[in-house]
């Protein structure tokens, strides 16, 4: 089989650029309510428990980056537990990523929709945003991690802005007790937070292309600051200022909040419009994560050269499940559904991996050839 | 004749078309020159003959030798060739000795003893004695002599270097390159005078036969970056080269992309920049633009005057015109998008003025904007084609009476004009014309969608932009650096323009070998405290 020869060419800070851009996206503006509805007033606590899962996830991908530094997880689940059930697990992967990048296509133009766009159907906003990450997944991975990176203060600059400027309406005693009222169910609301962070796992496809591989753990360590601290300000700054009862009734807190919020100098009356229309970046980040990844993992499994044509190959599929769900209700009660399966094949799966790998004692070669295979 | 002979005479067949001289040229290949004037201008008459303005003079050298003289007469200097090649060769004193001169030594008293002109070649291969006089060389034939002496006296009429009406300067040199690609090389070498400094010549264009010099600064620039410009100006086979653009257009990169990947310029002081930077310079004759690779985005609001100003001024000037650059390409479909889906993002005030102002307009806000943003374009496109003396009337007849009517009208509304206004002014803001025209281009498809989805059209349309943006490469240079790939020392040059003994180092996505601008320790030098030597406190014996 002959590969492409590429060189290593991704920075750590590429990689913490692709980390961070593939965890913001749409999922934040409903996360408030999410992390409410399962721990109440623990949602800042319970937000903080979902990072750790999708850190432990990320770390058991570096673990195994480790092990095969030269192979994305793909190519590595084949030296370990075999040709034929590791290509079985690249086609969940692969449909997963799929439905993944459909629904949150879904979701965020839904949320348009109801925003901003109320009398253009949903068809053609959703069209017009999957043309844009398939136009974009045709480019390699260099070309990736440059996109990831300029897009990182487009992401950020909101994302501080809004929750802090809204922190003027808060009320912090709405944030006690920290461990939330009564019972709540904990384990699912982690899931659900962890399950926003899914687009972690193209650090899996990362590894072969880094210049240093050996830097993986700082990439987790950058990325897990930045994703964590915007993550736990949107939620404590929308408990702050909706508090808890409140937010249950709030389709999406964080739009709410930026509705609330006005700038400094009053150019702008409302925020919202802008919020989503700077927030299409962020979803298109997430986006073109999750579709990249399901393309890489095509790729990988059918023995491709190239993964520009798989693009548009995708692009019919993904459209026709983004139209299936027929409302909002069903998308999110989906995405939930998605969310738990996905869990387990993310963080699962290389939780098998590496514990075959480590009871077959299978890994790499050591030492790090220049021209890595591949991918990219 | 009668009728009946004329129609029984035989048909002739098609009649044999001649072949054109350089097909003739192809046969001679392996022509030599061989001492026989005759035989020679038997040739150049055959090839060149049918031109009215080819001269062969006669004459005699020594008394004893016949010689011929094969030019085309106005492209030859007259007093050159008079003063430098007729004269010396007739006056030449004869002697017994002289008359038994045959091949080599004839050549050598001719060439080394008469003929004082400097620039002499000796050819051999008549197609080369035919390509030089097609150059406008003179074609000197000795009978006997083993070899032809070409005598370059050609004037080809130019004009001087003066400030370029594309990139002026408020502060910086007020000399442009001109058509002559010797008087181009020459600004060139007037300025940059390290042996480092290399030119490679090439022909580029099967007729045409354009010369095309490729200069780089040796120890700088990649040698793997050279051979690979070389080698795609060689792979242009075209009829011909009139103008650099059309070069630019073989060597870029992506042909669909809308954005240049070539930089243009015809100040000589950015060419030597460019080449100090690490770039490679193609100049070409005929015109008076060189062409600079690998280009990046930054470079195309980037001017002269940037450096030759304080830093912080240059930097505060270049900023405003990266904004200028995009309010140019946004500001439009920002405002359609406002109007037409988000009023409410506006304070109230200025919703309710904009609401009244639009009051009468019968459109809805995109194709009020579309309209009025190809009325401008087609007003732009108009005086740039007129004669100044026309333009100047027209452009304000344009601006003013009929954005004035057309609010009157009722066609469009004061805010839209002001719109369109600032964003026309702003896309004059940018140095770069061909930068600005695919900004011109990107606007109306941004406006366009924002008509159909607001804000998220136009912002999924930025985001189209700028990925294909940061795909595009120039010469494998990311076409965003050093933004993106970030490189904090080219950065010093992107945004802001950084102190000159800040940016020490060259810019670093173009890869230089040696990358070090400032020797060592310079900086810490400048900056350490001078002595102030006329400084009023210091004692009167230290000054």
């Amino acid at each position: 089989m002959i590969h492409k020869t590429v060189y290593r060419h991704i920075t750590v800070m590429e990689a913490v650029a692709i980390f961070i851009g593939s965890s913001f996206g749409i999922g934040i503006l409903a996360l408030p309510r999410m992390a409410v509805e399962a721990a109440d007033t623990g949602a800042p606590l319970l937000t903080l428990c979902g990072l750790c899962l999708t850190l432990f996830g990320a770390l058991l991908i570096t673990l195994l980056a480790r092990r095969f530094p030269n192979d994305t997880v793909v190519r590595a689940g084949e030296r370990v537990i075999g040709k034929w059930p590791a290509r079985l697990m690249g086609v969940c992967l692969a449909v997963f990523f799929i439905l993944l990048t459909a629904l949150g296509a879904r979701e965020f133009t839904t949320v348009v929709a109801v925003a901003v766009l109320p009398r253009t159907p949903v068809e053609a906003t959703t069209l017009v945003m999957l043309l844009l990450a398939a136009s974009s997944v045709r480019n390699n991975f260099t070309s990736f991690a440059y996109i990831q990176l300029f897009y990182q203060p487009f992401l950020f600059i909101p994302s501080v802005l809004i929750p802090t400027l809204a922190l003027k309406n808060a009320i912090f005693t709405n944030l006690l007790p920290l461990w939330g009222n009564g019972e709540g169910h904990w384990w699912a609301g982690m899931a659900s937070v962890a399950a926003l962070l899914q687009g972690g796992f193209v650090l899996g496809f990362l590894v072969p292309a880094m210049i240093e591989p050996r830097r993986m753990p700082q990439v987790l360590l950058w990325g897990g600051i930045f994703i964590g601290s915007v993550y736990l300000l949107f939620v404590i700054a929308s408990l702050a200022v909706f508090g808890s009862m409140e937010i249950r009734n709030l389709m999406w807190p964080t739009l709410e909040m930026a509705k609330i919020t006005m700038l400094p100098g009053e150019v702008l009356e409302r925020l919202d419009a802008a919020f989503l229309a700077i927030w299409v970046t962020a979803a298109f980040a997430g986006l073109y994560t999750t579709y990249f990844i399901a393309s890489l993992v095509i790729k990988d499994v059918l023995r491709f050269e190239d993964h520009a044509f798989l693009s548009w190959a995708l692009l019919p599929f993904i459209f026709m499940a983004a139209m299936l769900p027929p409302n909002v209700v069903q998308v999110y009660r989906a995405m939930e559904w998605l969310g738990r399966i996905g869990l387990v094949l993310t963080i699962g799966y290389p939780l098998i991996l590496l514990a075959v790998a480590w009871m077959r004692g299978v890994r790499e070669e050591r030492g790090l050839p220049e021209q890595a295979d591949s991918t990219l | 004749m009668t009728l009946w002979s004329r129609w029984m005479k035989p048909k002739s067949g098609p009649r044999k078309q001649p072949l054109p001289p350089d097909k003739v040229l192809q046969e001679y290949k392996s022509q030599k020159f061989d001492g026989h004037v005759k035989k020679a201008l038997r040739l150049i008459e055959e090839m060149l003959g049918e031109n009215d303005d080819l001269v062969i003079r006669d004459f005699r050298v020594c008394q004893t030798h016949d010689a011929a003289a094969a030019y085309f007469a106005n492209i030859v200097n007259r007093d050159t060739s008079n003063e430098n090649i007729f004269r010396p060769l007739m006056d030449m004193k004869p002697s017994a000795a002289r008359a038994r001169l045959r091949g080599r030594a004839l050549r050598e008293v001719i060439v080394k003893e008469a003929l004082h002109h400097e620039e002499v070649y000796l050819r051999t291969d008549m197609i080369e004695v035919i390509e030089d006089i097609m150059h406008g060389h003179t074609a000197v034939f000795v009978e006997g002599c083993d070899k032809v002496i070409v005598v370059d006296a050609r004037m080809v009429p130019h004009r001087t270097p003066e400030q370029p009406y594309t990139e002026q300067v408020i502060r910086g040199a007020r000399d442009g390159f001109v058509e002559q690609l010797s008087t181009n090389i020459t600004l060139l070498r007037y300025r940059l005078q390290t042996p480092n400094f290399r030119i490679k010549m090439m022909k580029i264009g099967r007729l045409s036969r354009t010369k095309v010099a490729v200069c780089y600064v040796e120890g700088l620039v990649r040698p793997a970056l050279v051979q690979e410009v070389l080698d795609r100006l060689k792979m242009i086979h075209v009829d011909g080269v009139l103008d650099a653009g059309t070069l630019e257009q073989f060597i870029e990169d992506n042909h669909w992309s809308p954005f240049p990947q070539v930089q243009n310029s015809e100040r000589p002081d950015k060419c030597v920049a460019s080449l100090l930077e690490g770039r490679i310079v193609i100049l070409t004759d005929g015109t008076p633009f060189s062409l600079i690779v690998p280009a990046v985005f930054v470079q195309f609001y980037q001017t002269m005057d940037d450096y030759s100003e304080r830093w912080l001024m240059a930097s505060l000037v270049r900023l405003v015109r990266l904004v200028a650059l995009i309010f140019s390409l946004v500001f439009p479909s920002i405002y359609v998008s406002i109007i037409a889906f988000n009023p409410e993002l506006i304070p109230t005030n200025f919703a309710v003025a904009v609401a009244g102002g639009r009051a009468g307009v019968p459109f809805p806000a995109v194709v009020e904007v579309l309209v009025m943003e190809i009325s401008m374009e087609v007003l732009r496109e108009a005086t740039l084609r007129l004669p100044q003396q026309v333009g100047g009337a027209l452009s304000i007849v344009g601006v003013l009476i009929v954005g004035q009517s057309a609010v009157a009208a009722g066609f469009a509304s004061p805010i839209t004009v002001v719109i369109i206004a600032l964003t026309t002014i702003g896309s004059f803001a940018t140095p770069a014309y061909n930068a600005a025209i695919a900004l011109r281009i990107l606007r109306f498809v941004l406006t366009i969608l924002a008509g159909f989805f607001g804000l998220y059209g136009v912002v999924v349309g930025l985001i189209l932009i700028s990925n294909h943006m940061l795909s595009l490469r120039s010469f494998g240079v990311p076409y965003l650096s050093p933004v993106v790939p970030m490189n904090m020392q080219g950065l010093k040059d992107a945004l802001m323009r950084a102190p000159l003994w800040w940016m020490w180092r060259r810019p670093q996505q173009l890869d230089p070998i040696d990358s070090r601008r400032l020797a060592p320790g310079a900086a810490r030098k400048l900056l350490s405290q001078n002595s102030n030597t006329l400084d009023p406190v210091k004692p009167r014996r230290l000054r």
